[in-house]
């Protein structure tokens, strides 16, 4: 027992499972196939966000602009499929090539000026968020393809298939960052950036190789946002940011760089997806969900705190 | 010759203007902007609505202008810029209820006029007046709808926009009131705030259809994107059981009436709002000003409160409901200076 309180995500793991015990006493509808479902697919979208995010506080540094690029390239994908009658495949390319391009040119930005990436994707949010209602002037795309809307509401069971582009994620993910040279790379620029370039390691390449894959990641979250919704909405990661950071600080990672936890991060996303189910399954009142929504999260952060301290974590 | 040949295009053309358009006498050097809270679909129409009614009233320049985000300093940084820029009169929606007010001040200060359109502006206020959907009267009566859609028994869900609009509190009340005078036929089983947000709405109201979907008899969503993502949900569940009144005229909205999955959406007017909203700002501008007797309704926000209209769109008026929504505003627009302002 105490090996499994040593591990990092072990606190959060024990709040979902508490939570889920004590939803499905006070509402049984917690364990319905269909709510199951609706939980489940609520969390695809948030986790790929939040590995955006993760990755970038595994290099040192954060992204600002994940809300407004994944809603970018929301909105091209969408805008190619209604407006200019591009296949869906096509059209997904490209959106994903558009999201790398503006994760390469925030990570270039950075590089090249020296300005620390918190100021330069604060910018380039600005910038994406602009070209989005350019673009759509507030009006979303509706005229999507079939099989892509099916994709995004389709189930086997309570498994819902837009969770499958998140689990292979995570899984390439971890191989990534445990055992590709170019994630053990990140890792150590987050970690001490001056040792690894001493070592040989590209501190730039690292840099611009993160906000590269973040972009990706943001550019899938804004897909599959649409094919979950149906349409390409303009609003799509606005309100992106908070649970960017939420999660991945949560799961375990480190605002200081170098520290991630892809299993802590994907636990983190379920614990708040919990609780939102939860806010509506137990009728709180509506003015009071925000409040205890955070006072939760804020909760969960203390439990796994308080563990990490019983078992001499630094 | 060529100052001959010029004098006369120039007199063909003042002819053809006079005999063309009798606005044309109405012509002002105004620059007019529509400018709403942040970007949101209900305000599209507001584009159209403004090169409409330049052309229609001679104005010089009507724009419409959206702010970057649903903020009130950005609001508040855009009235200033183009104020800056020599715009002699706004047509708005608020980006905060009160929190408008100064920057309206500061506007009639400086002879700027302003009048709030689609959402009012809370009194004590230099806004002239505010023109928008009765949005009391529009859940009152959308709620009124459901409740015969579900055969006058059942239990309602009310699916609220956002919490910090004040609208949403007169929603709440007015949907309250029509439940209150079944005398317990129907009951609110739940009211879900902060559903105007697709993601949001999308997560929340799948998962009080995974909850209670076999405790619902209907849905009452008094936001725009509620009642998109609840008609969505409704359609993804194959769902007609559970009877569904929305709000504005949405494609997929429409689709679900046209499917049977909406029993019906409560049309509100924004074509109408910007374009009369344009006019009147013109003419105020030019120097009208609000008569002091004029026909205006009181409500819990302001005085001064015009209802631009609402309707109920069901699947027996869906091909017709604009041409109803152009007639109210043809007959809004052809009384209203005679009704509402006085000018010498």
């Amino acid at each position: 027992m105490r090996s499994f309180f040593r591990l990092q995500w072990s606190g959060i793991l024990v709040g979902i499972i508490a939570g889920g015990i004590a939803l499905a006493l006070s509402a049984p509808a917690f364990l319905s196939e269909f709510n199951l479902f609706v939980l489940l697919r609520s969390i695809c979208v948030s986790l790929l966000v939040a590995y955006s995010q993760m990755v970038m506080l595994g290099v040192g540094q954060m992204n600002l602009s994940v809300g407004a690029l994944g809603g970018l390239v929301a909105v091209v994908t969408g805008g190619l499929m209604d407006a200019l009658g591009v296949p869906t495949l096509p059209a997904i390319m490209i959106g994903v090539a558009a999201g790398g391009a503006a994760g390469f040119v925030n990570g270039w930005l950075t590089v090249k000026t020296g300005i620390n990436g918190f100021i330069v994707t604060l910018a380039t949010a600005s910038a994406f968020a602009g070209i989005n209602l350019g673009i759509t002037k507030a009006v979303p795309f509706y005229n999507l393809p079939a099989d892509f809307v099916a994709f995004g509401n389709g189930r086997l069971g309570l498994f819902p298939l837009l969770l499958i582009v998140p689990l292979l994620v995570t899984v390439v993910l971890a191989l990534f960052f445990s055992r590709a040279v170019p994630g053990r790379h990140m890792l150590a620029v987050g970690g001490n950036a001056p040792a690894a370039q001493l070592s040989g390691v590209s501190v730039p390449r690292a840099i611009i190789s993160a906000h590269v894959l973040s972009g990706l990641l943001a550019a899938v979250a804004g897909i599959l946002a649409v094919a979950q919704l149906g349409s390409a909405q303009p609003t799509i990661g606005s309100d992106w940011l908070v649970i960017s950071f939420a999660a991945p600080i949560i799961g375990g990672a480190s605002l200081a760089g170098g520290a991630i936890s892809i299993v802590g991060t994907l636990l983190a996303v379920v614990l708040i997806g919990l609780i939102q189910n939860a806010m509506v399954l137990v009728k709180v009142d509506p003015y009071w969900v925000q409040f205890l929504l955070g006072a939760l999260i804020l909760a969960a952060v203390w439990f796994n705190r308080y563990r990490a301290v019983r078992v001499g974590e630094s | 010759m060529q100052v001959t040949r010029m004098r006369g295009a120039l007199a063909v053309g003042l002819a053809l203007g006079v005999a063309l358009s009798p606005l044309a006498a109405m012509a002002s050097d105004n620059k007019i902007a529509l400018v709403p809270g942040g970007p949101h679909p209900y305000f599209a129409p507001w584009e159209q609505a403004a090169a409409d009614a330049q052309k229609d009233f001679g104005i010089a320049s009507v724009e419409y202008k959206v702010p970057a985000e649903w903020k009130l300093e950005l609001q508040t940084e855009l009235f200033e810029s183009l104020a800056a820029q020599g715009y002699a009169g706004f047509g708005y929606f608020p980006g905060d209820a009160v929190g408008v007010n100064s920057t309206v001040a500061e506007l009639k200060a400086n002879d700027i006029p302003a009048v709030a359109l689609g959402g009012c502006a809370q009194d004590p206020t230099d806004t002239a007046f505010c023109m928008a959907t009765d949005v009391y009267a529009s859940a009152y009566l959308g709620t009124k709808a459901l409740i015969e859609a579900m055969g006058g028994k059942g239990a309602v869900v009310h699916l609220a926009g956002l919490l910090v609009d004040p609208n949403t509190t007169l929603r709440v009340q007015a949907v309250e009131k029509a439940v209150a005078e079944t005398n317990g036929a129907v009951t609110l089983l739940q009211t879900l705030g902060d559903t105007d947000n697709q993601e949001q709405g999308d997560q929340k109201i799948n998962a009080l259809l995974a909850a209670q979907k076999d405790q619902i008899g209907g849905m009452i969503a008094t936001g725009y994107i509620s009642s998109v993502v609840a008609a969505t949900a409704l359609k993804n569940l194959g769902d007609k059981k559970i009877k569904l009144i929305g709000i504005d005229d949405d494609k997929i909205v429409l689709d679900g009436i046209k499917d049977g999955f909406v029993a019906g959406t409560m049309a509100q007017n924004p074509y109408g709002q910007g374009y009369i909203g344009a006019y009147a700002v013109d003419l105020l501008a030019e120097g009208c000003t609000v008569k002091a007797d004029a026909p205006f309704i009181t409500t819990p926000q302001t005085a001064k409160f015009i209802d631009s209209g609402t309707l109920l769109i069901s699947s027996a008026n869906i091909e017709s409901y604009k041409d109803d929504l152009k007639k109210l505003t043809g007959e809004l627009q052809a009384s209203f200076k005679d009704k509402f302002l006085s000018c010498s």
